[in-house]
């Protein structure tokens, strides 16, 4: 196999140049080190390496320019986790706090498990899970034989299940993918062949002039349209609050704001995590750590797979801008390998959302969002909705995918350490498989830990919170008179009163920062972007937090909103005169006014 | 739920609020002003600075002060106040609002004059690159912060845009104690008041850069910095003259635009040229008795044609409840040769109001000009002015004999002449 290895490898670098080793280990992994040209052949070669037989996965150690992807432990921090003693005990630790954490959480708090979910954001889901389209894919995009087109295809099934009983936003509509050409007519014929193999219910081919029909704003006529109805919207983020208020009111309790840095393994057996904040010890820890999880499989001494982070970066538009409502694949004027088409779609809050691209990165947390970022999406947006500005973006982010080298999930118990179950590579369409890989762990933790006994009391039901503006005059008019908070509106783009601000601060997981308040309540999320309504939020958090002003983040522990107060400063002697001086000279001159005119 | 009926609903009151409210009260009418804030004086309670009310009151006041002339009106007269109310829609002219004290409250006008003011463009609405953290805030919102909340929002600001708020708030920020690294504006001329750039900028040793722009901001939670570049004359950035400096506080003074979220609700239809709702000359919306005063119908520069503008309305609301409101079909008034944006941009000639004023923009600087409305080839009225600037608004009066001049039939039309 090395000298298969070495070949690849020579055929696509100059190895004289830039010796690149690869070293294969008793497990079939492949280990590839040295100094690479650029991180684009990096990726591209290992990617080629994970493809030859009997090649297990790949770790990626390769270097460009001093950076590469090979885990480094936190020495400083692993010391002042040991040093600050016990944290919490439980049965379960799941680490990372995304859709796929907090699933897996809920899923689990049916049993009679004492359960943590660390997450080292100051909430929830701060990694895939909050930045990306939304979409619950039928599955005829995905590659046929793989686990990640058997999950999808069953998680999409179980999320009429997930919507009803925790009353997050869900819209089964269906999905397109156009043709336009003779080019594009194959690409739209293999996923109608995947679709088929990995039995997508009701996809069928249907006439353009019925698609038109369903889609009244869209202007240019596709040759051919692949219609899977089953593809559905929700808010990821919606998704993952919900799981994780649900877990938390079953008894999970979630830890935010803390990393987990170190994994404690005795003879082969996993005793528990060390956090910045201190050891939590149990019996399984379930690494759904997103883009992180080869470095929490490492920290376990279970490495055996590199997770590149793939950006993809997503345009919305303002409500009111026309297009279409369901997804349409309209392929990309410049084809992006290991996208999923980057198309048009509407959130389920019914904003036209454009996108992703696919950018291999080295730096697991650059959301950077660049120019080109935006050429792309702008360009594969247009050939089915041709004539959009650029300035009609009302907000563009990018998320990070967290890929392995096979492309595909990998689930499964360690064959190293007991007590350890990777979650990994959750790339697209991890989101939509979410019900069906919670399902699979379920079976993975009772192999690890024996029989699972049910609870009596467990509630699967998580109750919607109030959105005000969606209600009749009726139900406002009674819901102010219990609470007169719900008849202040705050936020005046979104309309949202400071009831419903309340409330997210007081629900199972608090809401705590601009950031957490505006992904539940979408206050800030609107025209003015906070503009208006941002000075009474850090009101209403500091009211109910007893936070002082300079404590209150945006998202993130440097991220603070102002940096203090003036009147701190106002104690200095001559500061107010200075002030009151500077008012006086603030007189205009004499020309305002008379604007210089003579008739 | 609480049903209140009145002759004219206001909503929002700012300095036009509570110039259309008591103008309308002067003639006679009930009305009842709606303002979602606890206190009177929309924006101007946080314009602590002065250069206010220097031509309806040839004084120069602060913002709170220039309020309080209205205020102090408003509270001898008999128009009824609902405070701490925020109007949620508008259908077929019924005003449903609430508030904590009463509940949702439906207010059933015989006529509705809109005065909910401006928005400020934020950074969605300018082309910056890189990533969301913290420290990227509004001029507005930087004033709210630091005078009305007394708080510090940053260290090391850069400000984008040269708008007068923008420019006002470099000045306070510097007396705060705040480092103002530079004034950026993308055009190649200032945004705000010549003034403003003297006694905000080059008094206190602030630097302008022009034709100059942010393109990307940096730091994954607060602002670390931003990166500038200088622009060509098609506003392209020009390479290798880029520049990285370090701060914690980007001000974003990028324009002002009329607030529409209501107004759309109503039905009324939004002009393209003033991005406001199309008026006409009694400032009536496409939607009969629904009428619109002050930065909800243009962006205007001084207070003081705020005040005035809302009054206008206030007449034409009253003359339509007294079923006087002219009614031949409009005319257009039509935007042309360096006019960017223009109020009314409707006219009819039934009119019969003592005399009538355009406000307009001009979209670059010009000097000895002549500003004309013409009808056709007949000019109506042109007035000499030695120089017209983006930031300051042109105002042209008609009097009533002017007005006569104006035949049916024929679009009007505003053009700067050089
Ligand atoms: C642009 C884009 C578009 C996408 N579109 C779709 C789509 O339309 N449909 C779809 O099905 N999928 C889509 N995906 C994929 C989907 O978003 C992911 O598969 C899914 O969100 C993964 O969830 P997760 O919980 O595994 O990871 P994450 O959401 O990344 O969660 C991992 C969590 O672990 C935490 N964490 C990491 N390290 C540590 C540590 N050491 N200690 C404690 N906590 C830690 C992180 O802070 C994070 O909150 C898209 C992805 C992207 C990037
Ligand atoms: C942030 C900012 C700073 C400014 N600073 C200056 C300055 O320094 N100098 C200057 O000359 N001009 C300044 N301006 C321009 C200023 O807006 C005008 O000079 C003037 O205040 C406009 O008066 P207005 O009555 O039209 O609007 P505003 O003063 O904005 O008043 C609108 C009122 O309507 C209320 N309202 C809005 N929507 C609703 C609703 N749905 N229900 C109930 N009430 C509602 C608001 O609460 C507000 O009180 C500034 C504008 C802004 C946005």
């Amino acid at each position: 196999m090395v000298k298969r290895l070495k070949r690849i490898i020579a055929e696509y670098v100059d190895t004289s140049q830039f010796p690149i080793n690869a070293t294969v280990r008793e497990d079939g992994v492949v280990i590839l080190e040295g100094e690479a040209p650029d991180w684009k052949t990096a990726d591209e070669l290992a990617h080629r390496v994970a493809k030859s037989k009997k090649v297990r996965n790949v770790i990626n150690h390769l270097s460009c320019d001093g950076k590469s992807l090979a885990y480094i432990p936190k020495k400083e921090l692993i010391d002042q986790g040991r040093a600050l003693g016990t944290l919490d005990e439980a049965d379960v630790i799941i680490v990372g706090a995304g859709v796929i954490g907090s699933g897996i959480a809920r899923e689990l708090s049916k049993y009679n498990l004492d359960i943590v979910v660390l997450e080292k954001g100051d909430d929830i889901s701060q990694g895939a899970s909050k930045a990306n389209n939304g979409m619950i894919h039928s599955g005829n995009a995905v590659v046929p034989g793989t686990l990640k087109a058997k999950l999808n295809v069953e998680g999409n099934a179980m999320y009429s299940d997930w919507a009803a009983d925790l009353q997050f936003e869900f819209k089964r509509i269906g999905s397109f993918g156009l043709s336009y050409n003779k080019k594009d007519r194959h690409t739209l014929w293999l996923s109608w062949i995947a679709g088929r193999l990995n039995k997508v219910p009701g996809m069928r081919f249907i006439s353009p002039d019925t698609f038109l029909e369903m889609e009244k704003d869209v202007e240019v006529r596709p040759r051919r349209v692949l219609y899977a109805p089953t593809t559905a919207y929700v808010d990821g983020f919606e998704v993952t609050i919900a799981l994780a208020e649900n877990a938390a009111m079953n008894g999970v309790r979630f830890h935010l704001s803390t990393e987990v840095v170190d994994v404690d393994v005795e003879d082969g057996v996993v005793r528990g995590v060390v956090t910045d904040r201190g050891l939590v010890k149990g019996r399984l820890v379930i690494n759904a750590a997103g883009v992180f999880a080869d470095e929490i499989a490492a920290m376990a001494g279970d490495q055996f797979y590199t997770l590149h982070p793939r950006k993809g970066v997503i345009a919305i538009f303002d409500k009111e801008k026309k297009g279409p409502d369901r997804s349409l694949n309209g392929r990309p004027y410049v084809h992006q390998k290991n996208t999923k088409g980057g198309g048009v779609q509407r959130t389920v809050s019914g904003n036209p959302l454009w996108g992703p691209n696919a950018v291999e990165i080295l730096d697991k947390t650059d959301l950077s969002v660049q120019p080109e970022d935006l050429d792309y999406v702008m360009g594969s947006g247009s050939v089915v909705c041709p004539g959009t500005k650029r300035s009609e973006i009302i907000a563009s982010f990018a998320g990070i995918r967290p890929a392995d080298y096979k492309e595909d999930f990998i689930i499964e118990r360690s064959r190293v350490v007991r007590g350890f179950i990777h979650v990994a590579g959750i790339q697209s369409p991890g989101l939509a498989a979410a019900p069906a890989i919670a399902k699979m762990v379920e079976e993975l933790t009772a192999d690890e830990l024996g029989k699972l006994s049910r609870r009596g009391d467990w509630n699967p039901i998580r109750e919607k919170p109030v959105v005000f503006s969606k209600l009749s005059p009726e139900e406002q008019e009674r819901l102010i008179s219990e609470n007169p908070l719900y008849g202040h509106i705050v936020c005046r783009c979104e309309t949202i009163s400071e009831g419903e601000i309340v409330d997210a601060i007081r629900r199972p997981i608090p809401a705590v920062t601009f950031d957490a308040i505006k992904r539940r309540v979408r206050a800030t999320a609107g025209r003015c972007q906070g503009g208006f309504c941002g000075p009474r939020i850090l009101e209403i958090i500091m009211r109910e937090t007893g936070l002082r002003p300079e404590e209150v983040r945006k998202q993130g522990k440097d991220s603070y909103i102002v940096a203090g107060t003036i009147r701190d400063r106002c104690d200095e002697a001559d500061c107010c005169e200075t002030r009151a001086s500077a008012g006086v000279s603030e007189g205009i001159a004499q020309e305002t006014g008379a604007h210089h005119e003579s008739d | 739920m609480k049903v209140i009926e009145t002759d004219i609903a206001v909503i929002g009151a700012g300095p036009a609020g509570l110039a259309a409210a008591l103008e309308a009260s002067r003639l006679g009418k009930q009305v009842t002003l709606i303002e979602r804030s606890d206190d009177l004086g929309g924006i101007l309670q946080q314009c602590i600075h002065d250069g206010f009310g220097l031509v309806r009151f040839k004084k120069q006041l602060s913002g709170p002060q220039y309020a309080e002339r209205f205020i102090e009106k408003l509270k001898a007269s008999d128009v009824s106040l609902l405070l701490d109310t925020t109007v949620l829609s508008i259908e077929n002219k019924v005003i449903r609002a609430v508030s904590p004290r009463e509940g949702v409250l439906e207010i059933r006008p015989g006529a509705i004059v809109l005065a909910m003011g401006c928005r400020e463009r934020t950074r969605s609405q300018v082309e910056i690159y890189g990533t969301r953290p913290s420290g990227v805030m509004t001029a507005g919102t930087v004033q709210r912060y630091i005078n009305l909340e007394g708080y510090l929002p940053g260290r090391r600001a850069v400000i984008l845009g040269s708008g007068d708020i923008g420019m006002i708030m470099a000045r306070r920020m510097h007396l705060e104690g705040i480092e103002v690294l530079g004034v950026y504006e993308l055009m190649p001329e200032v945004g705000g008041l010549a003034r403003n750039v003297y006694q905000c900028l080059i008094d206190y040793d602030i630097p302008l850069h022009l034709s100059t722009t942010v393109r990307e901001v940096f730091g994954k939670e607060r602002l670390e910095g931003v990166r500038v570049v200088k622009v060509d004359k098609n506003r392209r950035p020009i390479e290798g003259t880029e520049e990285d400096i370090a701060c914690d506080l980007l001000v974003l003074s990028v324009g002002l635009i009329p607030e529409n979220e209501l107004s759309r609700k109503a039905g009324v239809l939004i002009s393209p040229v003033t991005q406001g709702p199309v008026l006409d000359e009694s400032m009536m919306t496409s939607v009969p008795g629904i009428f619109a005063a002050g930065n909800v119908s243009i962006v205007f520069d001084l207070v003081d044609y705020v005040s005035d503008s809302a009054e206008a309305a206030a007449r034409g609301a009253v003359r339509y409840l007294d079923g006087q409101a002219p009614s031949a079909e409009p005319l257009d008034v039509i935007a042309g040769e360096n006019v960017a944006s223009l109020l009314p941009t409707q006219y009819r000639v039934d009119y019969v109001g003592d005399e009538l004023s355009f406000y307009l923009r001009v979209r670059k600087m010009e000097s000895n000009v002549r500003v004309t409305l013409r009808q056709g080839k007949r000019v109506i009225k042109s007035k000499k002015q030695l120089v017209v600037r983006p930031a300051e608004m042109v105002t042209l009066t008609l009097s009533r004999e002017d007005l006569t001049l104006i035949e049916p039939d024929t679009p009007l039309e505003i053009h700067i002449e050089t």
